[in-house]
């Protein structure tokens, strides 16, 4: 029935859309420390963007930065970092994410009487919801944004319409609570709908926001009112969701809406100037559009980290086929395929590639017009940060500014440039440290403090061990078994060897005719790494991670966006050349 | 092409501000004050100062040529769901707090495609899923800008969505068994929502009067039924049968409101003469019926038999499609009911510009209204009739010799598909929930499928 079993596989794990963690591990280690004094040797300091200090050491104590300079004295209870020649910079702030926040389980959508007019948290309706009450030091996505170098994260609660309220935390591993800086910052709007029951479209949502924002007021002036002298007046009903929203609507908190494309950010300004509540635009990916109106009335801009990918040019697509088909028939006969491309095609794929040149340009067309921006990191990949960052570089933006955006702006647009953001005596001791400039190609990120706990990470080993005794155990026809919550998946993958390359192939029972090759096999010691394409009405990767042990492995599939999912399989046989 | 150019070409229409315009030579089909040949129209400022023969030209001003063409206002649709995200909030039978002017999409080329049939303003609608649906938003079809809010037609009244009949009902009633089930059914949410909204303006009357202490709750629900209740919304009502529309005329008589227009209205034929009587006007189609079992009892003569009951009749699209060919649409009326030119063309120009509000400003060639202009080559109700240059503002939006093949305004990064036909071929396969939700969905599956109709479905 279907022919191709990641599809199947794929929109399984759509449906029941569960996250699990990668299991890629984190190479930080933070063991016990006997002294909370740090004294950092020699290293070049920015103290912000835009300075540079050389041959300075750095003391941290009891969490803070308490001496820089060229001439420190050692404490005599310091551990001493080898720092010399690092970069140190000050740790990075997340404005705006979900770190450290659980994906929540898919539960069975709630059966609704009226879907009308459904409960409050069916409908998305939970801005009494706080970030502080969920976050979770030791979450996966917390040990990822800070192996990207974040000391700070301003999270918020995941949900639909009205999903709750956003707390700063810190990005160590103390417990939950200690992590916690600021409780309940801002609120956050965003244009999601829990589809079926009302509100269900964007509609619904502006019109039933501006009917809790004017209910939200309502009730909070009368419950002032009523404190003052409840004579003639009726008592006022508690409403959780009503009084939670009240200080937006007296500009005593700030709104964080999430506005991606173009018509999301018309619709936030739009709806701000109706209002007249506090905005934070978060999440921007193309705002552009409205770069002067942002910029007239100073609203705080958060741009997504999250790029358009460039097509990759060399890459065969469909049109080009007949082209390919024909490579060896002679010069002429090419010729004349060539004319027959398709100018339709062509013409679009100019648009396209200019559309993602844009984006690309977004960051440094908001530097060149003054407006202070940072970064959001809803939907970027850890992993992605920097060299996300290098591309917005190489289109315009210049390093200071996304320094800045990394660790000054943030701190304003939270309220936090006092205690973080700069390397300076007597903030925080967040601080990220590395080899290269931060900018540079080749850095690479050795410590990250996070209130002045150290956090090490060691370069991943690519040279050593790759020896071929070593990795000649990959080679056979290996079974897998996948776990998708609600089903197995089982196959086999066959990993070959041929004049030093590796192909690998994988076959799932289901459609056992069927074999999928696999594309960017990178082996490194007895760990493999591939990924499959599968067409689900869009391209969607499957990325493999593997790790072998003598005769099974175990390690985990990536899909797309859906998450990914643990693998094992054991050792069958030799493959068939 | 480089870059540049690319984004020249996409921004053109806008940097061609080229307000004054001089139409040379044409055949000027005014629909009020007849047919002007060989006459020019002056366009200062983006309104209509002169009709005339031998017009000289101001310095500054671009010149059309006409000579053997056919000049007429701009064609308006009265039923429309183009430049919109969001149709249907079909969740409840009475949503007339929402406002599909919160969804305007001036990225869809589907506003290009109606420029390139003459169309110059449109009533963008929301959907009939409900009894009372959203209000609705006039706009003219300034394509090339990405603001929604320019495409906003600035001072048209406000208007809303009604629905009778089967769709509320389906969707509703069958769909989620509250009321309506029945055409009963639809007349009583009527009632009831304008019952409460009575009841609520009371409530706040109390309270600015000092009469009650505590404010009284905000609904905006409540607040947009008032605001009918107090005449300052004009009511669109997509509705078939004849019962159901002197239904709905008797309830608004009993609530005192009478802006109303009828949509769709297939046997307005049956009761003209109590439409004229009410003031009511009709938007129909030509000859388009039969799509469900309360569209059957139709007829093609249903156009000039309200027009000559004296209804303010227009043809409306209620597709991308038809919206392209609707001067074809208003011809048809010649060959089902012998309507003159000029009481043809009206149904795509002064009257639906009557039935929104706006025939102050548009739906005719006259001096102060709107260079709202359609040029045609062949007359405009002619089947060989050709669209060659449309006007909106004074700006040209639509040329058929300059304009680049591909008009999009803005691609989607992760955009896939070359064509639109690709695109949409591919989501109507888009095997993911396709095939899955079969399987696993189950009984939510024909839910699913009623809830996906219900917001694509809008006639």
């Amino acid at each position: 029935m279907y022919t191709n079993p990641f599809r199947v596989l794929s929109c399984l794990i759509f449906l029941v859309s569960i996250s699990s963690a990668s299991l890629s591990g984190q190479n930080s280690d933070s063991p016990k420390q006997l002294s909370r004094t740090f004294y950092l040797k020699n290293c070049f300091v920015i103290p912000q963007p835009g300075s540079l200090l050389s041959g300075q050491n750095v003391i941290i104590k009891d969490g803070f930065i308490s001496e820089i300079g060229t001439a420190v004295k050692i404490p005599f209870d310091a551990q001493i970092v080898l720092a010399d020649s690092l970069y140190v910079y000050a740790g990075f702030i997340d404005a705006h994410s979900n770190t450290g926040i659980a994906k929540p389980e898919n539960k069975d959508r709630a059966k609704v009487q009226d879907p009308g007019n459904p409960p409050n948290d069916v409908a998305g309706i939970t801005p009494q919801i706080s970030g502080s009450d969920l976050f979770k030091s030791l979450d996966k996505s917390v040990a990822d944004m800070r192996s990207a170098g974040f000391a700070i994260a301003q999270v918020a609660p995941r949900g639909l319409m009205l999903p709750g309220q956003n707390s700063i935390f810190l990005l160590g591993e103390g417990a939950n609570d200690k992590m916690l800086l600021k409780s309940n910052t801002s609120q956050n709007f965003q244009l999601e709908a829990n589809r079926g029951v009302y509100p269900s479209t964007s509609i619904a949502i502006l019109a039933k926001f501006r009917d809790l924002y004017k209910n939200a007021n309502i009730t909070g002036l009368h419950e002032e009112k009523f404190k003052l002298n409840p004579a003639g007046l009726s008592r006022p009903d508690y409403n959780k969701e009503l009084m939670s929203m009240y200080p937006v609507t007296i500009k005593k908190m700030p709104l964080y809406f999430v506005a991606s494309r173009t018509k999301d950010v018309h619709k936030a300004l739009s709806l701000k100037d109706e209002l007249g509540f506090d905005m934070v635009l978060t999440e921007v990916k193309q705002g552009w559009h409205y770069l002067d109106r942002i910029k007239k009335s100073s609203i705080p801009v958060l741009l997504s980290l999250e790029l358009p990918e460039e097509d990759k040019k060399d890459t065969k697509k469909e049109g080009d086929a007949p082209e390919k088909k024909d490579s060896t028939a002679t010069k002429d006969v090419k010729k004349v395929v060539k004319e027959e491309k398709n100018p339709e095609k062509d013409g679009f794929d100019q648009k396209k590639e200019a559309s993602i040149k844009q984006y690309l340009e977004q960051a440094g067309l908001f530097e060149k017009q003054g407006v202070k921006f940072g970064f959001s990191y809803m939907t970027v990949k850890p992993a992605d940060i920097r060299k996300n960052l290098r591309k917005l570089i190489q289109n315009g933006l210049s390093e200071n500014y996304a320094l800045a955006a990394l660790t000054t702006h943030p701190a304003q647009i939270l309220g936090i440039s006092h205690l973080a953001g700069t390397v300076e005596k007597g903030k925080i001791a967040n601080l990220v440290i590395t080899d290269k400039p931060y900018f540079d190609e080749k850095a690479t990120i050795k410590y990250v403090f996070v209130d002045g706990q150290k956090y090490e990470f060691t370069e991943k080993t690519k040279k050593t061990e790759n020896k071929p005794s070593e990795s000649g155990k990959m080679v056979g026809s290996w079974s897998y078994t996948v776990e998708i919550p609600g089903s197995t998946q089982k196959g086999k993958i066959i990993i070959k060897k041929a004049s030093g390359e590796y192909k690998v192939t994988v076959v799932d029972d289901s459609a056992p005719s069927e074999e999928d090759s696999a594309s960017d096999v990178i082996v490194d010691g007895k760990k493999i790494t591939f990924n499959i394409t599968t067409d689900m009405g869009a391209p969607v990767k499957v990325d493999f991670d593997l790790n072998f042990e003598d005769k099974s492995y175990t390690g985990s599939i990536s899909v797309g966006q859906f998450g990914s999912f643990p693998i094992k399989g054991d050792y069958e046989g030799d493959p068939k050349y | 092409m480089n870059r540049l150019t690319i984004v020249l070409a996409v921004i053109m229409p806008v940097l061609l501000n080229a307000q004054n315009v001089l139409i040379k030579n044409g055949t000027v089909l005014t629909i009020t004050k007849g047919v002007k040949e060989n006459s020019d129209i002056l366009v200062t400022n983006g309104k209509i100062a002169r009709i005339d023969k031998n017009i000289s030209a101001p310095n500054g001003t671009s010149i059309i040529d006409a000579t053997g063409m056919f000049v007429m206002p701009g064609i308006i649709d009265a039923h429309s769901h183009i430049a919109l995200d969001v149709v249907n909030e079909a969740t409840n039978p009475v949503t007339a707090e929402v406002n599909v002017g919160d969804a305007l999409d001036p990225l869809d080329v589907s506003i290009y495609r109606a420029l390139a049939g003459g169309v110059t303003a449109t009533h963008a609608m929301h959907g009939s899923a409900n009894a009372v649906g959203g209000q609705c938003e006039t706009i003219k079809l300034r394509y090339g800008t990405v603001n929604p809010d320019e495409l906003r037609m600035e001072g048209a009244p406000r208007t809303i969505k009604f629905a009778l009949g089967e769709n509320p009902i389906r969707v509703h009633g069958e769909g989620n068994k509250i009321m309506p089930n029945t055409r009963m059914g639809v007349e009583q949410v009527f009632r009831n929502a304008f019952s409460e909204a009575q009841l609520y303006m009371k409530d706040w009357d109390d309270y600015k009067k000092g009469l009650r202490k505590s404010s009284p709750e905000y609904n905006l629900r409540n607040e947009t039924m008032a605001d009918i209740l107090k005449g300052n919304i004009i009511i669109h009502c997509h509705s078939y049968r004849a019962d159901e529309i002197l239904m709905l005329m008797r309830v608004l008589k009993d609530y005192n409101i009478n802006r109303i227009c009828f949509q769709h209205v297939n046997e307005g034929f049956k009761v003209a003469p109590e439409l004229a009587a009410f003031g009511a006007g009709a938007s129909v189609f030509a000859d388009w019926w039969a799509y469900k079992f309360e569209v059957y009892y139709s007829t093609a003569y249903n156009a000039a038999i309200l027009t000559r009951n004296g209804v303010v009749t227009s043809i409306n699209s209620d597709s991308e499609e038809l919206i392209r060919h609707l001067y074809h649409e208003a011809a048809k009326t010649q060959r089902y009911g012998d309507l003159t030119d000029d009481e043809a063309l009206a149904l795509i120009t002064i009257n639906p510009a009557k039935q929104l509000g706006i025939d102050k400003r548009v739906g005719s060639l006259e001096v102060g209204k709107d260079a709202d202009i359609a040029i045609f080559k062949g007359h405009p109700l002619s089947v060989y009739a050709v669209p060659q240059k449309t006007l909106v503002d004074g700006q040209v939006r639509f040329d058929i010799e300059k304009d680049p093949d591909d008009t999009r305004i803005d691609i989607n990064p992760n955009e896939k598909y070359s064509t639109f036909y690709e695109t949409e071929r591919n989501y109507e396969n888009s095997g993911c929930l396709r095939g899955i939700s079969e399987m696993l969905m189950q009984e939510s599956y024909a839910k699913f499928m009623r809830f996906k109709y219900s917001q694509n479905h809008t006639h």
